[in-house]
């Protein structure tokens, strides 16, 4: 009996002496609004930690790159909250490519047909030979469609668009003088649909994708992404005054959307080009996602810059400066702060922990009672039977690397009006996440959740201890140190937990 | 009857070993074969192989007159296949009732083979709300078994059932695999040879990775010299 | 002296690739100089040999020997993190800790604390041992993706310790260290030659070290351990000590290649504790050749010559188009160039013969 529940009591019980060593060190005053700042951290930790643990747990990758999608949808967000200008030019120009390439694959079946139908290659055939005829296409397309994709971006006013706000370095671009005329844009237009068309049969010839379905199918779809294309940029002007001109809660709202499908479309761009062909050679997937995640935090500085941006304007429930003495006036006043035991602590910070709760609840019902949820449960035990039961539980992997990502952006979106953007946040977020699996024990969901309330709290506690000061005992000196170094203790608390328990709390033994 | 299944000269390799090197066989519609063989001969693999979870490089393999080598194992599954691997691989972590719900390939496959599933194996009913894990050896194995006679299969591979189980169990099970068989087509792998051998009315006999004879099984049981040859059992 | 001069000769046949590799290195120098050096800008009483070491000093000459200085010191990089995921089957996250440790602690010592060089040198051997000892014994109870997991954290952790403004009297914190006193004598601007050389000392010692590692009986148990650690452990090695000695080797190695770079450079930044520079090393070892002695130092080469060609090119995202680079060989050439050449070597070889057939520049069939 004490042993079925000895996870859950190692939680109550880290837990218990977390809050009263800091409640005893702190009085309660300033230890609850630490606990509450703990709770917030552990939200986001959690909505990190969950989507690495149920990625791991389920297709045993490790996803490196998973700091990276919290951080672009914080990024996509934040962008599409005040700078809508970059989407309405950016988004066409993605989106050719895509349709270019949706086209693109169909081209790359006949072409692989083509190749095979050839007479094959002797194995011992000159050297040069075996190279030219299996690389040398792939390169070629590929190096035209490359070569396409840079002459169609060049002198693309990535930077004037990016340079809405007057915090900008430089200063603020208005928006006539940020965009292309229209007509410049159309032979980016075209550019960027010619460079997709040649990447699809590199795809399919490098066995990336596989063209699935009747061809009139999908050229309809990227008939319908052009025109969606075609039509954003029409109405480039109209739609950012649109934009801007809605309330700031329809925005954060948007924003929100638009950063989890962000999330979700990178995990499934992720997993179906990265992931998937190197299931069984872990070793391969976590160089790849160690190097997706380099790219991301190079990406996100070649695009918004290497400084970070202050934080995001939060919805008008959050944003009267005074403070609410309780939740119920609050409601009414919409302050940005409320009173706890006489301190105040800002409520977009219970949002957070609101939104933790949230997904926290509802993932569990969708793992606990729909089919769905069923087969991940299963497929963490054993994918392979899941799949002798006739499940395609490849798409149930893609399935849930989209979820996995989008939440992961979620949160990226929700930090934003709390700690801003900047290019670190996502390996920094991405580390504590890392830590809080670990602590929790991979794969499963209950732990990531204990895992990061148990690092929330010792980093609250940590920030205040340490910034506060740490009086050095038997001395008059008290030791005191920046956030950064209670941010780098958390390490060792995951050495600890190493030692004693490396599968974690809530983890099955290796 | 034709046969519901025939593999024919299947190679199989996992990573640069060459496991299976030439397995035919077939299994005619409504009965028990047996596959027979040393441990290590390429039995598991066999059956891995009819179902795609290790695809085999060269040969075919022919179900209700489809061939279905080459296909994705999910695919081959749902054509009408089901699975009852070794070490009886259910879901510790899910109930009885989500390891049969799991196995549903079309909305209610569950209600409608309830009588016939409960009746087979009583003790499920009683279990339903358990964890798979909290079950015995016997009653995961009956679970395995049921999981796959949930949707509408035609044909079962059922793998070692009966290691590890005490006697009585076995006995148990036996009577229940051959009350199903008489609704689908069973290919068994058994390394337990009387069991086998009571039950199962062809054979095959695989060593070293290739399927060196088959017959009708009452043929093999006048034959104790192949038995000790390939199998190292006594009648 | 009889049985080593009989025995020289084989001895320069079994290294003869080693050496040759040598002979160049030792020339190169010269030879730049000769040839893209600027003799406008020596005065013209200097002559005969000390104008030759001078002509290695100036204009292109000193830029390209200082390109091989870092291919070097990186090529000794690669190889230590070559003996743990090559040799020993660890992949590691946390490799760059060692290098920028390494930089650090002999920054530190000989800029804030004025040490000597060889007690600066010293310490940094027994700050690199005691590191490893540390980081292995917690990080080697786990294995495969933990492992690279929980390294990459350790690596974050010195990371965000080098940036923290706690330390700025002494790290220089986000700005990073610079000016690093280096004896006038060997110092990398004034007397890039000397320096040049002892730098190459260097990589031929780190390399011959590895070697003999590798090709020792605990190397073979590494070997071992990379292929199934289970039957290694069930032959009765303990497998955890192994481990560390491989980490310690590695660390130790890398400590020392960051102790060049650092001085080197005349300074050190957080960058190089980052994740930039475990890809960095990662992306040397995958394009050589993992598992292999050579493969490393030919990625070394190859990478930086890459990063630097990029960077002209492209500008301020070539660091982009480097992961994007990094990607793309991690997928389509998963065994490097070395391994690649070597699982196909046969191949190659009785295809060139038939080339050479088809051509009518070689007659006889080949044997077998």
């Amino acid at each position: 009996m004490l042993k079925q529940y000895r996870a859950t009591l190692t939680f109550i019980a880290i837990v218990v002496f977390l809050i009263s060593v800091g409640y005893a060190w702190l009085g309660p005053v300033r230890a609850t609004s630490a606990v509450l700042s703990g709770l917030t951290l552990a939200a986001l930790y959690f909505l990190l930690g969950a989507g690495l643990s149920l990625i791991f747990g389920l297709m045993d990758v490790l996803n490196f790159a998973h700091g990276i999608i919290f951080m672009i949808g914080a990024y996509i967000g934040y962008s599409l909250f005040g700078n809508p200008r970059l989407f309405t030019n950016t988004l066409p120009l993605i989106l050719m490519v895509v349709a270019g390439a949706l086209v693109g694959v169909y081209i790359g079946r006949p072409l692989r047909a083509w190749e095979a139908r050839r007479r094959q290659l002797p194995a011992d055939a000159p050297p040069l030979r075996i190279i030219l005829s299996r690389i040398a296409p792939s390169v070629l397309l590929a190096l035209l469609a490359v070569g396409l994709l840079f002459w169609g971006t060049r002198g693309f006013p990535l930077n004037r668009l990016i340079a809405f706000e007057p915090t900008a370095t430089g200063g603020a671009v208005p928006t006539a003088q940020a965009q292309e005329p229209l007509s410049h844009m159309a032979v980016r237009l075209v550019g960027m649909m010619v460079a997709g068309l040649l990447l699809g049969p590199v795809l399919v010839r490098e066995k990336r994708l596989e063209a699935r379905g009747p061809f009139w199918k999908t050229l309809v779809v990227s008939l319908i992404l052009s025109a969606v294309a075609a039509i954003v940029l029409w109405t480039r002007d109209p739609a950012e005054r649109f934009m801007l001109g809605l309330s700031v809660d329809v925005r954060f709202v948007l924003a929100l959307l638009a950063g989890a499908a962000t999330g979700a479309l990178l995990g499934v761009f992720i997993e179906t080009v990265f992931i998937r062909s190197f299931y069984g050679r872990p070793v391969t997937q976590l160089v790849l996602t160690l190097g997706l995640m380099f790219i991301g935090v190079e990406l996100v500085r070649a695009i918004w810059g290497k400084e970070g941006r202050p934080p995001m304007a939060v919805p008008s429930l959050f944003a009267e400066s005074c403070r609410s003495p309780n939740l119920i006036a609050w409601l009414s006043e919409r302050c940005s702060s409320i009173d706890v035991l006489g301190r105040a602590f800002p409520t977009y910070r219970l949002f957070i922990i609101l939104i933790g709760l949230v997904i926290l609840i509802g993932v569990w019902i969708l793992l606990r009672y729909t089919r769905l949820g069923m087969i991940v449960r299963a497929g963490v035990q054993d994918s392979a039977m899941v799949e002798a039961l006739g499940i395609n539980v490849r798409r149930v992997f893609t399935l849930v690397f989209a979820l996995g990502s989008a939440l992961a952006a979620l949160g990226g979106v929700v930090a934003a009006p709390f700690v801003g953007v900047y290019p670190d946040m996502g390996g920094a977020f991405q580390l504590q996440a890392f830590i809080a699996v670990v602590i929790g024990g991979m794969g499963s969901y209950i732990g990531t959740a204990v895992g990061a309330i148990i690092l929330g709290l010792a980093r609250a506690f940590g920030d205040v201890l340490v910034t506060g000061g740490i009086p050095l005992p038997w001395t008059e000196q008290v030791l005191r140190a920046s956030p950064a170094i209670a941010r780098a203790s958390t390490v060792l608390i995951m050495a600890i937990v190493l030692l004693v328990r490396p599968a974690g709390i809530f983890g099955q033994k290796e | 009857m034709g046969n519901i299944l025939e593999v024919r000269d299947i190679h199989t390799f996992i990573g640069q070993f060459h496991i299976l090197q030439g397995v035919s066989l077939e299994a005619a519609e409504g009965t028990i074969t047996a596959i027979l063989g040393r441990n290590g001969a390429g039995k598991t693999t066999t059956l891995k192989s009819i179902l795609g979870l290790t695809p085999p490089r060269n040969g075919k393999v022919v179900f209700a007159g489809q061939e279905i080598q080459g296909r994705p194992a999910y695919e081959i599954a749902a054509m009408g296949i089901g699975y009852v691997p070794e070490n009886r691989a259910i879901f510790t972590n899910l109930t009885v009732a989500e390891n049969l719900k799991i196995a549903e390939r079309k909305r209610g496959d569950l209600d409608r083979k309830a009588n016939f599933i409960f009746g087979l194996f009583p003790d499920l009913k009683r279990l339903y709300r358990l964890p798979g894990g909290h079950l015995s050896g016997g009653q995961q194995q009956m679970l395995a078994i049921a999981r796959a006679l949930v949707p509408d299969n035609q044909l079962l591979l059922i793998d070692e059932p009966s290691e590890g189980l005490a006697p009585i169990i076995i006995q148990e099970l036996m009577e229940a695999i051959r009350q199903l068989s008489e609704r689908v087509t069973v290919l068994l792998v058994e390394q337990n040879f009387q069991m086998a051998s009571r039950l199962a009315k062809n054979y095959v006999i695989i060593d070293d990775g290739r399927s060196v004879r088959s017959g009708a099984m009452e043929d093999l049981l006048r034959q104790p010299e192949i038995i000790r040859r390939y199998l190292g059992a006594t009648i | 002296m009889k049985t080593l001069i009989t025995r020289l000769p084989l001895a320069l046949g079994k290294w003869k690739w080693e050496l040759a590799v040598l002979a160049v290195l030792v020339l190169f120098p010269f030879a730049a100089g000769l040839t893209i050096g600027k003799p406008d800008a020596l005065p013209p009483e200097v002559r005969g040999l000390e104008r030759l070491a001078r002509l290695t000093e100036t204009g292109p000459a000193k830029f390209w020997q200082g390109m091989v200085i870092q291919m070097l010191i990186l090529a000794v990089f690669a190889i230590s993190y070559d003996l743990l995921l090559g040799y020993t089957g660890l992949l590691s996250f946390g490799h760059a800790m060692f290098y920028g440790t390494g930089g650090y602690v002999i920054g530190i010592l000989l800029k804030h604390f004025h040490w000597p060089w060889w007690a600066a040198l010293g310490m940094v051997v027994l700050v690199a041992v005691l590191q490893s000892l540390i980081f292995g014994t917690l990080s080697l109870r786990v294995r495969g993706v933990y492992l690279a997991m929980v390294t990459l954290a350790f690596a974050e952790f010195f990371y965000i310790l080098s940036e923290a403004g706690d330390f700025r009297q002494y790290t220089g914190a986000d700005d990073g260290l610079h000016g690093i006193y280096v004896h006038p004598a060997i110092s990398p601007t004034d007397y890039r030659l000397r320096f040049y050389f002892l730098t190459l000392a260097f990589f031929v010692v780190a390399y011959l070290a590895a070697r003999r590692l590798v090709n020792s009986p605990t190397g073979r148990v590494m070997v071992a351990i990379r292929e199934n650690e289970q039957r290694a452990a069930m032959l009765g090695y303990n497998t955890f000590t192994y481990k560390l000695v491989a980490l310690i080797a590695a660390g130790l190695l890398a400590s020392l290649a960051g102790c060049f770079n650092a001085v080197y450079n005349l300074g050190v930044t957080p960058a190089v504790l980052g994740v930039g520079t475990t890809i960095d090393v990662l992306a040397m070892t995958i394009v050589g050749g993992v598992g292999t002695m050579t493969g490393p130092v030919l990625g070394a080469a190859i990478v930086h010559l890459l990063g630097y060609w990029l960077n002209r090119l492209f500008g301020p995202i070539w660091t982009l188009l480097f992961g994007a680079a990094f990607v793309l060989i991690v997928v389509f050439l998963p065994y490097g160039i070395v391994g690649t050449v070597r699982a196909r070597s046969f191949q190659w070889r009785t295809g060139w013969r038939r080339w050479m057939q088809l051509l009518g520049l070689r007659r006889e069939t080949p044997v077998r």
